[in-house]
């Protein structure tokens, strides 16, 4: 499979070779390196509510972000309905009409990237490039994995997506998909926010509850904190503000 | 002035022993792909791509415990309470038949327990001679040095006559638990009614100079410094200097739920990889790192497989102890599976018994061999 020269152009890697022999260490400090050129030493979270299916919401009523997933946006009145409710963001499951609508009229757009184990290098590096050339504005990326993932699958995936999407600003880990360290890990490895409901108080993870991927305030600082970052929140209009100890 | 990471890198490349300023610069090093790449070089030095597990049964017999740690959410302290159980001889043993009924050809019995106040000594000789009856060549590696120490006091008895009579009865090797931290502040905190870091540490130096192996563990992320955990470290390397009867270090990660430190927040995964990492190149002689999956659960594990670790441990089978402190892991997982994370890894599976002799490699890996009931028991070098 030939890949799209833009994509080999960024990698320390040529077409053939497989990312099994790339150095896994080189490949992190690269894409960290490419995430603090960009956007400096920051890691940031975002205290957001999404809009559910039945139309109730999840989140705080005083949440700087509001967003729909795709697959809700048609229960939600379509791209129209959603904004007069008040969503300002759309998660995709991928390049969609329905992606380019919203971030034609002024969404800010995250788009999801699936990987499965088994998969090729080449596939993921192919699916990379036709995202990055979207005729649209992404303005993040949210690798999302198919089944439980492992860890160094995941984090090369999160390296790959920082350094071959030149377009797209922001690489979001996701807590609830990746787990707590896993989802910190991957700051490691370019990510620059992390994608969890905030609460205000931290839920005890026992029984039903156990898997609950709410995080505080000062839990996601602390994690954005120990890998390593400035963490920062992200407050409505797009400002960061810094969190301090 | 403190010392540089590249005067350590240098010390390791030269393989000169890290000092405890060494280690805690170490932890303290911002860069992580760094601190990993350099942990990683150590591994590949020792072990190349070569990545262990083993198949093992785990049998927590009893969880009555007369010791009040306040991180355990396994014990209780006594036999009524609720949750509290005891396996009958027979049930610890069904344990083990279930799995020879199944062809399971597991190596290893890994047993731990609670501190019970009312087994007699026979309850545990019984165990290991039965256990052995139903398969001769099985490993057993069975008590904490806390287990050990407390035998020793409550039955009146030197540790090395424990060691002797329990081997005797079958015992082959000391798993690590019990170490937590050595420094006596953390101790007096969190543990201070059973064994301090000079008994286990003397539990595992009669057991190496007997002939045996055993592992060591440190639970880090709770109270403690970075210098008590680089203490911790030290320590240990200065008994494996001594007697060199340490196979593998296991750094155990606190999980904070069910017990009286819940409030703390559990390590993070940069923590962890950072732990495997520093304890790679400071416990130079001790030749393997385990990343417990159990423990870790199994992302963090594979990642650290590149952090230093070279071991996952095994299918495991009726792990309780971190289960009721909240590890979110499964039970058991099958040796496919440990096969398929290692390779994806990009390590190199080898399946091995307890004291690292290889089992299976390469295209004999699987699929599963019947279960071999013929090995003889290996009679171990003295050490020391």
């Amino acid at each position: 499979m030939s890949l799209d020269p833009r994509v080999t152009a960024a990698l320390p890697v040529d077409a053939g070779q497989s990312l099994a022999d790339l150095d896994l260490f080189a490949l992190g400090r690269q894409a960290a390196a490419a995430r603090d050129q960009r956007l400096g030493r920051r890691g940031s979270f975002v205290r957001a509510r999404q809009l559910a299916a039945d139309g109730t919401w999840r989140g705080p009523r005083d949440a700087a972000e509001s967003y729909v997933d795709e697959t809700d946006l048609d229960a939600a009145g379509g791209l129209e309905g959603a904004r007069r409710t008040g969503v300002n963001a759309l998660v995709a499951a991928r390049i969609s009409p329905a992606a380019h609508a919203a971030a034609d009229a002024g969404l800010r757009v995250i788009v999801r990237v699936p990987f499965k184990l088994g998969e090729s290098d080449a596939e993921r590096l192919q699916r990379l490039a036709e995202l990055d050339a979207a005729p649209f504005a992404i303005w993040g990326a949210l690798p999302s994995p198919g089944g439980e993932p492992y860890g160094l699958d995941t984090l090369r995936l999160f390296a790959l997506c920082r350094l071959s999407l030149p377009r797209v600003a922001h690489l979001l880990s996701d807590v609830g998909a990746l787990g707590p360290r896993l989802a910190q890990m991957a700051f490691g490895f370019g990510a620059d926010e992390l994608f969890a409901p905030i609460v205000a108080e931290r839920a005890l993870r026992l029984g039903a509850n156990a898997h609950n991927p709410s995080l505080t305030r000062k839990e996601a600082a602390t994690l954005i904190r120990g890998a390593g970052l400035v963490p920062a929140e992200r407050l409505g209009g797009g400002a960061l503000e810094e969190v301090t100890a | 002035m403190s010392v540089t990471f590249s005067e350590i890198r240098d010390k390791v490349r030269a393989a000169e022993p890290l000092t405890l300023e060494d280690g805690v610069a170490l932890f303290q090093h911002r860069n992580l792909m760094e601190l990993g790449a350099l942990a990683n070089e150590v591994r590949e030095r020792l072990h190349g791509d070569r990545t262990y597990f083993n198949r093992n049964l785990h049998i927590n017999a009893t969880n009555v415990c007369e010791a009040s740690c306040r991180f355990c959410s396994f014990a209780r302290l006594q036999p009524g309470d609720k949750g509290a159980y005891t396996m009958t001889l027979e049930e610890a043993w069904g344990r083990l038949r279930a799995r020879v009924d199944a062809e399971d050809p597991i190596t290893e019995i890994h047993i731990v327990n609670g501190l019970h106040p009312g087994l007699p000594f026979a309850y545990y000789t019984d165990l290991l001679a039965g256990l052995k009856k139903i398969q001769p060549s099985i490993h057993l590696k069975a008590f904490t040095a806390v287990e050990i120490f407390y035998f020793s006091q409550k039955f009146g008895m030197s540790i090395e006559a424990v060691l002797q009579a329990l081997r005797a009865a079958g015992l082959d090797s000391l798993p690590g638990g019990g170490a937590e931290i050595f420094a006596a502040r953390v101790r007096k905190k969190i543990c201070d009614d059973k064994s301090d870091a000079d008994q286990w540490l003397e539990v595992h130096r009669v057991a190496h100079r007997l002939g045996m192996r055993s592992n060591c563990t440190m639970l880090y992320g709770h109270i403690e410094t970075v210098e008590e955990r680089v203490d911790h470290m030290l320590r240990l390397r200065s008994l494996q200097e001594e007697t060199g009867g340490f196979q593998t270090f296991i750094p155990l990660a606190f999980h904070p739920e069910n017990n009286a430190l819940m409030k703390l927040p559990a390590p993070t995964g940069v923590e962890d990889l950072r732990t495997y990492a520093v304890a790679r190149l400071l416990l130079h002689n001790i030749p393997h790192i385990k990343a417990y999956w159990i423990m870790l659960g199994v992302k963090t594990a594979q990642t650290a497989l590149w952090f230093g670790a070279d071991d996952l441990d095994g299918t495991v089978q009726e792990e309780r102890i971190y289960h009721m402190a909240g590890a979110d892991t499964p039970q058991v997982m099958h040796p496919t599976e440990i096969v398929r994370i290692i390779q994806n890894a990009g390590r190199t599976p080898v399946e091995r018994d307890t004291l690292y002799n290889v089992v299976a490699e390469g295209d004999a890996l699987l699929p599963q061999k019947p279960f071999r009931r013929d090995v003889r028991r290996r009679t171990l070098e003295v050490v020391s």
